[in-house]
């Protein structure tokens, strides 16, 4: 295995034997640096009972570069755009490499449950959360409802 | 460089009139005449259907807008041959169509034209779709439903209006893509009873080869969803015999378009849908006379390597590179490539400083450490810039003929024998420690002869070496393992706990200062500026004895 670096090894074998509430984190089985996850929304967020999918890539340059996390599953949130990009420092400028899959996993899923309008990503949706913050709330619901709640969940 | 377009640039239209032999393939096969009329410039700014003329009846403005979707599918094809500079800005095309599939109906309508229009005979056709649907929205579970209807799929193909091998082929495409990029609930309700059905019954050889193919791929893709995965496999294994098995028999088949068939029918019987009884192509390969490989471990992640090492092709929407196992420092080399696919490659050398980035679109030539040769796009690329040159455009089947002089210091590109004027700019920072190198575009395969077997085109007025006649390969070195046999090793090797927490490589044996944590390798505190825990700027970075070393990370600790 000497094309995989031992750091993620160790984070994959880590991963897997203790994994985190309401994250799952599974390395495709054709790509060691690709990771399908899968979060639940937070409870007492407008995605409660929604199950997203996410992408996590972990470049060339992991763990002195932040990895590439993107949402698969449409939501609606101030920070996150309609391709499923993230706003959010530790993905940027302030990544660190002590940070870890599943810290940067828990990041993702506390900011679901704490939206920032004032730093947005998805300038629409931030407005919205702005102008008139039920409503959007209750748009997140629903897109939680149409899109995150599929078949057997 | 691959077409990768950056999608936070402000919109520009770059149409330089560049877009070679691009529109006479537009008007082919779709046989419609507004194929044929490729605007390229001032068209209207608003998305289709609001701006333009009221046309009576909303099924005529309808169609018009259809046909303006039509042609903006069409002129990003032709233009996007000509965008061979990642700083560039993304045509106005695509920045229009992003724009009118942002509404489920327009999605809907880009979807139908990618189907409708992407001719089958353009090499970058399905390279397209790839990445006009890549910069689209996620479809809506309406949409998908919508999506469904409109295909009208059963096992004996879709509806009427798409019966032709060329809407087949760009059906396939099209929801392999989709595939890869919905995941879990949606990609499994995607694949619906009629769409497996109809995926699984084109898997035959009876069917047009281009359909067999991308058939093969969009399963493949759909597989990243395990659910999915199950439901394949299962439809696979109820048919006797399991048709990739028969499939597969076409590997190397002089047909190119049948030799990919067989490529891909056995990479996926290796990787993803066992067949019972079947042994892995690993173990069934004789080796013996091969020396040199493509490098199993220097690759970047989706790049699909052959069980006999020679033979590489890329199906993922990045720009996907690999070196070869051989190093050489001085003499004479010389490899041939056989092209199976006419897409973008860019076929030639690079030392190990090259870097592959390949979500970023970068690959081979484009850096100071790596020079190719693009025979779709007629182009040597050198640090990521390209020049023209003269060949004409490669077609499967050809033969790319690869020498490199260390003592004149040049490089000669041949296409068939058919020698280039020599190049020497690879060597403006760098003399030695080359390795036969090459990126592949989506859906772009072809086959390396690094001199186990006899050239085609042998330079001949000059002295040169074959790999394979120097390089040597210990029998476990040449075994390239199934991708999640490789997993299963993951969990069997242990790291030593006094490891750098960084990289888990070296020991931690250094202390920053001032803030004093430690935990950390000497080479990785080298590229750290703030400290990796409280992000204090580093003054000094201080050795320490390994046995004093305590790890920072609580949540490093042994487990």
């Amino acid at each position: 295995m000497a094309g995989l670096p031992r750091r993620i090894i160790k984070e994959t074998q880590r991963l897997m034997a203790e994994p985190v509430q309401g994250i799952s984190a599974v390395p495709d089985e054709s790509n060691s640096r690709y990771f399908h996850v899968v979060v639940s929304g937070p409870a007492d967020s407008p995605y409660e009972g929604g199950v997203f999918n996410l992408e996590l890539f972990l470049p060339e340059e992991y763990p002195m570069s932040a990895p590439k996390v993107r949402f698969m599953t449409k939501i609606y949130h101030p920070n996150i755009d309609r391709l499923g990009r993230i706003c959010l420092d530790i993905l940027k400028d302030k990544w660190s490499p002590a940070l870890q899959i599943r810290t940067v996993l828990l990041s993702i899923q506390a900011l679901l449950s704490a939206p920032n309008p004032d730093d947005p990503l998805a300038n629409d949706v931030a407005e919205q959360w702005k102008i008139n913050e039920m409503q959007a709330i209750h748009t997140a619901k629903q897109w939680t409802k149409e899109f995150a709640m599929g078949p057997g969940q | 460089m691959g077409a990768c377009i950056c999608k936070n640039k402000a919109n520009q239209c770059h149409a330089d009139g560049h877009a070679h032999g691009a529109s006479s393939n537009s008007q082919s096969r779709t046989g419609r005449a507004e194929a044929q009329t490729i605007p390229h410039v001032n068209r209207s700014h608003q998305p289709s259907g609001q701006g333009h003329r009221r046309v009576t009846g909303s099924s005529s403005s309808r169609r018009e807008s259809q046909r303006n979707v039509d042609s903006l599918v069409l002129e990003t094809l032709s233009l996007i041959r000509t965008l061979v500079d990642n700083e560039q800005e993304p045509p106005q095309a695509m920045v229009q169509l992003q724009k009118v599939a942002e509404k489920e109906t327009g999605w809907l309508e880009v979807v139908r034209s990618l189907i409708l229009s992407i001719p089958l005979d353009n090499p970058l056709g399905p390279a397209v779709i790839t990445l006009l649907l890549d910069e689209c929205p996620l479809p809506t579970k309406e949409a998908i439903s919508e999506l469904h209807r409109n295909l009208g799929l059963s096992c004996r193909g879709p509806c009427d209006e798409y019966k032709s091998v060329c809407c087949q082929r760009n059906i396939c495409v099209m929801v392999g893509c989709l595939a890869e990029k919905l995941a879990g609930p949606n990609s499994v309700s995607l694949l619906s009873k009629e769409l497996l059905g109809y995926l699984v019954h084109n898997l035959d050889k009876s069917c047009a080869e281009v359909v067999v193919l991308h058939s093969i791929v969009a399963l493949e893709k759909f597989s990243q969803t395990s659910e999915n995965k199950v439901t394949i496999n299962k439809s696979l294994q109820s048919k006797e015999p399991n048709p990739l098995v028969v499939l597969e028999e076409w590997w190397k088949d002089p047909s190119q378009l049948r030799w990919e068939v067989g490529f891909c029918a056995r990479w996926c019987l290796d990787n993803l849908f066992l067949a019972e009884g079947r042994t892995y192509s690993y173990e069934n390969e004789d080796l013996s006379a091969i020396n040199v490989m493509l490098n199993s471990n220097d690759v970047s992640e989706y790049l699909k390597i052959s069980a006999d090492g020679l033979e590489a092709r890329c199906d993922a929407s990045s720009f996907e590179s690999v070196r070869c196992t051989f190093q050489v420092d001085r003499g004479v080399w010389y490899y041939e490539v056989t092209i199976i696919t006419a897409g973008v490659m860019q076929i030639g050398w690079a030392t190990k400083n090259s870097h592959f980035l390949n979500h970023e679109g970068y690959g081979i030539g484009d850096d100071e450490f790596s020079l190719a040769y693009d025979g779709c796009r007629q182009l040597i690329w050198y640090h990521a810039e390209s020049k023209p040159h003269l060949h004409p455009c490669w077609k499967p089947g050809d033969t790319l003929g690869l020498l490199l002089d260390l003592d004149k210091q040049q490089l000669v590109f041949s296409l068939n024998g058919d020698c280039l004027p020599p190049f020497h700019q690879l060597f403006t920072y760098t003399r030695s420690g080359f390795f036969a190198a090459a990126s592949f575009m989506s859906y772009q395969q072809c086959a390396f002869n690094f001199g186990s077997k006899p050239f085609k085109f042998p330079p001949k007025d000059v002295e040169f070496k074959s790999f394979n006649d120097h390089g040597n390969l210990t029998a476990e070195e040449k075994i390239i393992l199934p991708r999640y046999k490789k997993l299963d090793f993951i969990k069997n090797i242990l790291v030593k706990e006094d490891s750098c927490t960084l990289c888990f490589d070296n020991p931690a044996n250094i202390v920053l200062l001032p803030c004093q944590h430690m935990g950390f390798c000497q080479k990785c505190a080298l590229q750290l500026e703030t400290c990796p825990i409280c992000r204090k700027h580093i003054k000094e970075r201080k050795q320490v004895p390994v046995d004093l070393e305590c790890s920072n990370l609580e949540d490093e600790a042994p487990s």
